[in-house]
């Protein structure tokens, strides 16, 4: 938490507002302490949940509804605020407002904020360990099921083999033709999604805005969903999953790039156009020269990635090794899936050596 | 041009969106075929005030002649155009470092290349002869297929000033060219500035640290300080108490390396 100091130039508004801010965050974290001491306290009492300590997601919710947890998280965050000259800065007033004088420097464990943050991750961590339903009883004492499991993978049945082999070169294949697609949607799309090309004018700021706002949309959608959207659109196969890995590898793509441009040495951009260069000439040779071999490196990087995630969307029926090793995880044929396990992991492992050797030459 | 100066410089003031204020009320001429130096701690506003003759960075105030046209209102095509009129040259040389010499010098030509072949580092062969040229002039024709970064620092702002003399400019702006360099090899690279400017006629504005190779290159000299001109005279005019006045106090005259 950075403390700023209070501005001397902020109108009575500006004050205002920042005390605004500062009490609502305040009153957030503490009333979010105190609904996890209330949901500790009710755990441990045994009045909630079949085994005393655990809670189901519906009575976690229903929590939420003790509105004195607010009430009391306002009340509490006003006080704070109103003897923040002898308490110390609260948490939001730190952030928004600033620590008085005699605070500022002092170790964490000398002001009631430092203890504040040290008492809300404690709360945080043992309230996570019973909404998780953590159990290391069980997990100690009941390996004997997925014993089955495990010397299944040990015991790899030749069975599978050669069908493995097939639809393991269509997975590298199906990675590699959504990593080539991307290429040049991404390339196009990085450099009006640069800060530092699209400072200026409206047009490019319009254009910042609107390229940013789609990729990161797109990367929030998880490939899962994407394949099913594509197995819906062209049906059941590869196709779909080279549709679904390349959607979420442009947005990633992009996103690389761009941070790539924006980390560029304005040094040569501005000798080409000190040259009466055009715009395109200065982005052709000021700019690319520069991003090129990392542009490389992130690819052959995302395509490394994309055969890793490949193997879940076959899963769903988006072709690739994961389409038969799904039905083979349902009927419990575990040698069959230890075999496509072994193949998996060889692949992974030989395109992560392959691609570290690559990128270390080309950066 | 006749009567025009070179460069006119009219109430310049730059203040930076970060709130810093670089250069204020600065008026100047330079005229044709000057080789003007410019003077000034670190931060006095030399860089600025050469980036904003030839617009890679906007004034907020005041206006900016080269020959007698008004380049801080041309736009586009006309700034471009204006621009080739006006070659600079960096401290940091400012090569494309992945490009080859050649290629580099061939960016000269960039502003009078037909866009479409020039995108696919394509220029016709005339171009290529004559940046073969500019290569020999600055002793480097034998590089022009090794890539820019690998050429020592002394090479590159040879390089850089081949791509100059490619630009077949008639001004120079030159930013601190020596700066980055070993001591010993900044005559070497001062030599082929004043052959800008004493065979190829054109007129050279460069900012400098040291003393010594103002008063060596220079036919005139002009000291900012805090964005402000605050001396202009010929170099031999530069005394000990103008020297107190450009750089305070406390500042002593090292010769040999520079303030």
């Amino acid at each position: 938490m950075a403390p700023r100091s209070v501005s001397a130039t902020g109108s009575r508004f500006d004050d205002g507002v920042a005390r605004l801010q500062a009490v609502l965050v305040d009153a957030m974290l503490v009333g979010a302490a105190l609904l996890m001491v209330e949901f500790l306290a009710l755990a441990f009492s045994g009045r909630r949940g079949p085994t005393g300590l655990l809670l189901s997601a519906e009575q976690i919710l229903d929590l939420l509804h003790y509105a004195w947890a607010v009430a009391g998280g306002l009340l509490i965050a006003v006080t704070w605020g109103l003897f923040s000259s002898r308490l110390g800065a609260s948490p939001g007033r730190a952030w928004f407002i600033g620590v008085p004088e005699w605070e500022a420097g002092l170790e964490w464990s000398r002001t009631l904020r430092g203890w504040f943050a040290a008492v809300f991750v404690e709360l945080t961590f043992f309230t996570g360990w019973l909404i998780t339903e953590l159990d290391l009883v069980t997990f100690l004492t009941k390996f004997g099921k997925a014993a089955d499991i495990v010397r299944g993978l040990a015991h790899p049945s030749g069975a599978v083999l050669h069908e493995g082999l097939v639809l393991l070169v269509q997975t590298v294949f199906l990675a590699f033709m959504a990593t080539a697609f991307a290429i040049p949607v991404a390339f196009v799309l990085a450099f009006p999604s640069a800060r530092n090309l699209t400072r200026g004018t409206l047009a490019a700021g319009v254009a910042y805005t609107v390229s940013r706002t789609l990729m990161n949309f797109v990367r929030a959608v998880e490939p899962l969903v994407w394949a099913l959207i594509f197995i819906s659109w062209v049906g059941i196969g590869p196709f779909a999953g080279v549709l679904a890995l390349w959607v979420h590898s442009v947005a990633a793509l992009t996103k690389l790039y761009s941070e790539q441009i924006e980390s560029i040495d304005t040094g040569p951009m501005e000798a080409i156009a000190a040259t009466g260069a055009s715009p395109l000439q200065v982005l052709r040779y000021g700019v690319v020269p520069q991003v090129i071999p990392p542009f490389l490196s992130f690819t052959i990087y995302r395509w490394d990635i994309n055969v890793r995630m490949s193997t879940i969307i076959g899963f769903v029926g988006g072709g690739g090794i994961g389409y038969i090793l799904k039905p083979r995880v349902d009927l419990g044929e575990w040698g069959e899936v230890g075999t496509l396990v072994l193949l998996i992991a060889a692949t992974v492992w030989l395109m992560d050596v392959l691609s570290a050797k690559i990128r270390e030459r080309i950066v | 041009m006749s009567g025009a100066a070179a460069i006119r410089v009219e109430g310049l003031g730059m203040v930076y969106p970060n709130g810093v204020r670089a250069l204020e009320g600065v008026s100047l001429e330079v005229h044709a075929g000057e080789f003007l130096a410019v003077l000034g701690l670190s931060g006095s506003g030399k860089s600025t005030l050469l980036r904003c003759i030839n617009r890679l960075i906007d004034p907020t105030e005041g206006r900016v002649f080269i020959h007698g046209e008004e380049i801080t209102a041309a736009r586009g095509a006309r700034l471009r155009a204006m621009r080739r009129q006006v070659a600079m040259i960096f401290q940091q040389f400012n090569l494309v470092r992945r490009h080859s010499v050649l290629d580099n010098v061939l960016s000269g030509a960039l502003g009078r290349s037909p866009l479409l072949p020039s995108l696919l580092l394509s220029f016709p062969a005339a171009e290529r002869e004559r940046a073969m040229t500019c290569l020999e002039r600055v002793g480097l024709a034998d590089r022009s297929t090794s890539r820019a970064d690998a050429l020592s620092g002394g090479q590159q702002q040879r390089v850089a000033i081949a791509r100059a003399l490619m630009q077949a400019p008639r001004l120079i702006l030159a930013d601190e060219p020596v700066a980055s360099l070993d001591p010993a090899l900044r005559h070497s690279v001062m030599r082929h500035v004043e052959a800008l400017n004493r065979d190829e006629g054109m007129t050279v504005v460069c900012s400098l640290h040291d003393i010594d190779l103002v008063t060596r290159y220079a036919t005139r000299m002009v000291a900012l300080r805090d964005g402000r001109l605050v001396w202009e005279g010929p170099p031999g005019a530069f005394d000990h108490a103008t020297f107190k006045s450009i750089y305070g106090e406390e500042a002593q005259p090292a010769s040999n390396t520079g303030f």
